[in-house]
């Protein structure tokens, strides 16, 4: 009987994690090779050949893994200088609540609110146009629907540094670091080579799993990019969901083509993880 | 100037909620006005009459986010019991993990074409299955953490004290859970309630959530009411975060 119920239960993980995602991959998959789909004429490589030689695909991989980079390097700079810098303030007190706040709020809403702060008409540039410092909004920097992604970095730097503050002032207590920084200064270590040598390269050991994770995820993010950035270049899942719903209908086995890259590219990374460093899917053995 | 800064970054995380609500409250803000121009509640009056939706489209969010996070849950519960005793425990964990980092709405896209040929595209039912997909996982993901040897000790103690395997689940893995389900609950639930891309896809815009409403507004260059659904949609996870900080992050660590 307990066999069974394992069996089943087993069963159920798979037909519900694992086999939508087969399933979509090996759609997307039958679709980009014209197998199947509106357009299908049988076997083809044409829109592969389009997608790989086309510009526009490899400019929205490169604007995704830049804006994944800027937005995890900045995000880890302030919540490691924070947690660093205010460690006692982050367990008690109003820092200890204020922080948590920013995890309530949707990646839409944050998009919007970033919007209104950052666009032409948006409170900033209202704010340097009373104090004098322009004469007109066209006179206010592009910063949302920009070339450089402005607005979509200053989003998930929003979204993700406090997330990684709760995850280090975690692990500064987990790891024992106030111990460790106390023995070094016994040993004679300066401040900055106790941040450097020991708790920075502790955080981010312990956290690089998480890391790894959060660069993916800022690289597929959807919500921020759609309303804050541009058509082109435009990151990986709006440049997909464009290719899918515009009128060009030829322009739908490219959307999986993407697809089927992009899904490659997740499945391999973290089989890399998982061939490297087992212990991540196994916390016992963490 | 620690302090100093320590003010300025509390202020920085109020500001958002501060000037949504501002804005929520708000009427005609022509440029380079720093504040709207009327301020009253009659945008939120606007959640009382009948047509407004607004206020079914709450209800339907958090009834969806409640359904999908407590399937997750109760699934997920048994399921990752059942990996985490594996052999296959570390490959069954990176068949979970895949679902967990792909991009929902990637995801929803490619299989976009199964919900229309099963016709359940452009509905709740859907909708919440599209959810599960993603939530499913993420579930199995945290709960995983929570068998340990120390639980499978305590579980195995109380077998061998002559309990049988219901009243071992009844009266000690239940209430030796509690922090881990109830964390598992508020994680699937906010994956829900967040979920946009997904559900607009699936949904087909047919299924109005909260996150769909707030993307439809800002279309219509409706900041105003935008700013009404948003302060909606960041409300009921103010409140599970701390219930969560109060009662359970003490205790748990989330990743």
């Amino acid at each position: 009987m307990k066999f069974k119920s394992k069996h089943i239960s087993i069963t159920i993980f798979i037909l519900f994690a694992a086999v939508p995602v087969l399933l979509g991959f090996g759609y997307a998959l039958l679709y980009s090779f014209g197998l199947t789909g509106i357009l299908s004429e049988g076997f083809t490589t044409e829109y592969w050949e389009k997608t790989l030689l086309a510009t526009e695909f490899w400019k929205s991989l490169g604007f995704s893994l830049f804006i994944a980079a800027v937005v995890m390097t900045t995000s880890l700079f302030f919540s490691l200088w924070i947690v660093i810098s205010w460690t006692k303030n982050l367990y008690k007190g109003l820092l200890s609540y204020v922080t948590y706040l920013p995890l309530a709020f949707p990646a839409i809403v944050m998009a919007f609110f970033s919007f209104q702060l950052l666009s032409k008409s948006g409170f900033i540039s209202r704010v340097i146009f009373n104090l004098g410092w322009i004469d007109d909004l066209s006179q206010f920097p592009d910063w949302t629907n920009d070339a450089y992604g402005v607005a979509i970095i200053f989003s998930l730097c929003l979204l993700i540094t406090p997330f990684f503050i709760i995850l280090y002032s975690n692990l500064y207590q987990n790891e024992r670091i106030p111990e460790l920084k106390a023995l070094a200064q016994t040993l004679g270590a300066k401040k900055n080579q106790i941040t450097t040598r020991i708790i920075v390269p502790i955080l981010l050991k312990k956290s690089a799993f998480t890391i790894m994770l959060f660069l993916i995820f800022v690289m597929g993010t959807y919500e921020i990019p759609l309303l804050l950035g541009r058509q082109d270049p435009s990151m990986l899942s709006v440049f997909i969901i464009q290719k899918l719903q515009k009128f060009n209908l030829a322009d739908i086995p490219q959307a999986y083509a993407v697809s089927v890259i992009y899904i490659l590219l997740i499945a391999t990374l973290i089989a890399v993880v998982y061939k490297t460093r087992p212990a991540f899917f196994n916390p016992e053995k963490n | 100037m620690k302090k100093a800064l320590q003010i300025l970054f509390i202020l920085s995380i109020f500001f958002p909620i501060a000037f949504l609500l501002l804005l929520s409250l708000g009427r005609n803000w022509p440029y380079p006005e720093l504040l709207p121009q009327s301020l009253s509640l009659e945008n939120w009056e606007f959640l009382q009459k009948s047509d407004s939706k607004l206020l079914q489209t709450f209800f339907l969010s958090l009834g969806i986010s409640i359904l999908v996070a407590t399937v997750t849950t109760a699934l997920a519960f048994i399921t990752s019991k059942h990996i985490a005793l594996s052999k296959y425990r570390n490959k069954l964990m990176l068949l979970a993990y895949i679902p967990y980092v792909l991009s929902p709405v990637i995801l929803a896209a490619t299989l976009h074409f199964f919900f229309i040929y099963a016709g359940i595209s452009g509905n709740v039912s859907g909708v919440l299955l599209a959810q599960f997909f993603i939530a499913y996982p993420f579930g199995v993901i945290i709960l995983n953490n929570f068998w340990n040897h120390k639980t499978r000790a305590i579980e195995e103690l109380s077998k061998t004290l002559g309990s049988s395997s219901w009243q071992t689940f009844k009266n000690v893995l239940l209430p030796i859970s509690k922090n881990a389900l109830l964390l598992c609950f508020f994680q699937t639930f906010l994956v829900s309630w967040f979920e946009f891309g997904l559900t607009n896809l699936i949904g087909v815009g047919s299924v109005q959530t909260l996150t769909v409403r707030v993307f439809s507004f800002v279309n219509e260059a409706n900041i105003f009411y935008a700013a009404l659904a948003s302060c909606l949609l960041i409300l009921p996870p103010m409140i599970l975060i701390w219930i969560n900080k109060r009662y359970i992050f003490a205790t748990e660590t989330v990743i």
